[in-house]
């Protein structure tokens, strides 16, 4: 095992270099966290815009439960799934096991309570009179639903970048549902704990640091739309 | 002119009666003051007239015809204007909101915007972010974007608390334009002095019943018009 700094100067040497084992890890990452933010995020803000707005029997309950879900550990949700969709499992016949689409599902059900919690959050901080004020000025239910989601856009960008960051970094659903198979469902914390094991610390750093550079810019992003949030309030 | 008449009004939260066989009639051209304690129940009346709360029981008699509150509520949705105690305003430019309500090509609403600037003397502010404005400012906007909407009936809850005299005076001059234009105004208030100028009558709301005041207590009795509302004299 080489030192410290060897190994972060052989990570770097990756990165710039454009090594195209590191770099195709890199876009599986994406390509699965940003297919099951697209697919979580409408639902999401549905229920959040319900649970906001909606007066309903057990409204505080479902409220409740997704609060409680925010602290559901990756493991248990990859560990729900593996069984749903295992050959003797209730869902085994879609024979999903171990592909990206299971890593998908199980990232949306990952995602979900963070974006809803958010999201309600988001939507409650705006006053009720502007949901008034759009249908009073004519505005369409559908029209004044918009009119609500744009009020609150700063904090539904922030909710949505806080759920990307939840997914993008997750280990345990999505070595569990994808198997860390080479060229396919092999993603970056999925490398990085598999190279570590192998004692190959050059590849994991490099992956690490493109992990710790976006939350870096999902962070500054986070602030700078809550400092757009708060002026225009 | 028109006349839309809300008969038996009724209204519970809980146990507690807030409004009780009210009746209201809203006639073009006319300024009722409606004043009353507070949690008497004037904003709920105001949002019950505007279809935005249910009440418990109310027909309106439109045209001629009575109908059920819930059968008429997306029409008065559709033709009464509510404006909150403190406005809503959208984020964004005073132009912006302006430009809401409005329907029709994109240089159409912008000649609408500019007479709904020129109308409220906000001309000046129309690139503004809404954030920046004032109290008086953002009760201009809102009454200016209510005008750009063009409504039968517009129901305003106290439009002028905390306002310095200037900006109530103006406020005053903007709901008076409304009025001349045959818009129906009720105004909810603590101060029916204020709207003297404009005021035809007050009803005062106690105790969930409404009341016209009697000529002796009004402020401004040479005002008051012939009865139109069902209002029980005092």
């Amino acid at each position: 095992m080489g030192s410290i700094g060897d190994s972060t100067l052989q990570a770097l040497t990756l990165l710039f270099s454009g090594d195209r084992a590191l770099w195709e890890i890199i876009g599986i990452s994406f390509k699965v966290s940003l297919t099951a933010l697209a697919i979580a995020t409408p639902i999401a803000l549905a229920l959040a815009f319900l649970l906001a707005f909606g007066r309903f029997p057990g409204r505080r309950l479902l409220i409740a439960v997704f609060n409680t879900l925010l602290s559901f550990p990756a493991v248990v949700v990859g560990l729900t799934f593996y069984l749903l969709l295992s050959r003797q499992g209730p869902l085994g016949d879609l024979q999903l096991l171990f592909t990206q689409p299971a890593m998908v599902i199980g990232q949306i059900a990952l995602a979900l309570p963070i974006l809803v919690a958010m999201g309600h959050a988001a939507l409650q901080s705006v006053s009720r009179r502007a949901w008034e004020t759009a249908r009073t000025l004519g505005a369409s239910v559908l029209g004044a639903v918009f009119t609500l989601v744009r009020e609150a856009r700063f904090a539904l960008l922030g909710a949505i970048l806080a759920g990307f960051g939840r997914i993008i970094a997750e280990v345990g659903a999505s070595m569990m549902l994808g198997g860390n198979i080479l060229h396919y469902t092999r993603n970056i914390p999925t490398a990085i704990a598999l190279e570590t094991s192998k004692g190959e610390f050059a590849q994991g750093i490099a992956l690490g640091i493109v992990l710790l550079l976006m939350a870096f810019l999902l962070n500054g992003l986070l602030q700078f739309l809550q400092g757009k949030g708060r002026q225009v309030a | 002119m028109t006349e839309i008449r809300f008969e038996r009004i009724s209204k519970r939260f809980g146990d507690r009666d807030i409004l009780d066989d009210v009746c209201v009639s809203l006639v073009s051209g006319e300024c009722q003051l409606l004043c009353g304690a507070n949690g008497a129940g004037k904003s709920t009346l105001l949002r019950i007239l505007a279809g935005m709360e249910a009440p418990n029981g109310c027909d309106v008699v439109d045209a001629g015809q009575t109908r059920r509150w819930r059968r008429v509520k997306a029409n008065l949705l559709r033709d009464v204007i509510y404006l909150h105690q403190l406005p809503y305003l959208f984020a964004g430019t005073v132009a912006y909101n302006l430009n809401y309500p409005l329907r029709g090509s994109r240089a159409t609403r912008a000649a609408q915007v500019r007479r709904g600037l020129e109308w409220s003397g906000l001309t000046a502010l129309a690139d503004q972010p809404v954030h920046q404005l004032s109290g008086g400012e953002r009760q201009r906007v809102a009454l200016a974007r209510a005008w750009l909407r063009g409504p039968k009936i517009m129901l305003l809850d106290e439009p002028t608390t905390n306002m310095d005299q200037g900006c109530r005076r103006r406020t005053v001059e903007l709901l008076a334009s409304l009025k001349e234009t045959g818009v129906a105004l009720v105004v909810a208030t603590h101060d029916t002095g204020h709207f003297a100028d404009i005021g035809d009558r007050v009803l005062r709301l106690e105790n969930a019943v409404l009341r016209e005041e009697s000529s002796g207590s009004t402020p401004y009795p040479e005002k008051v018009t012939p009865i139109t509302a069902r209002a029980r004299t005092a």
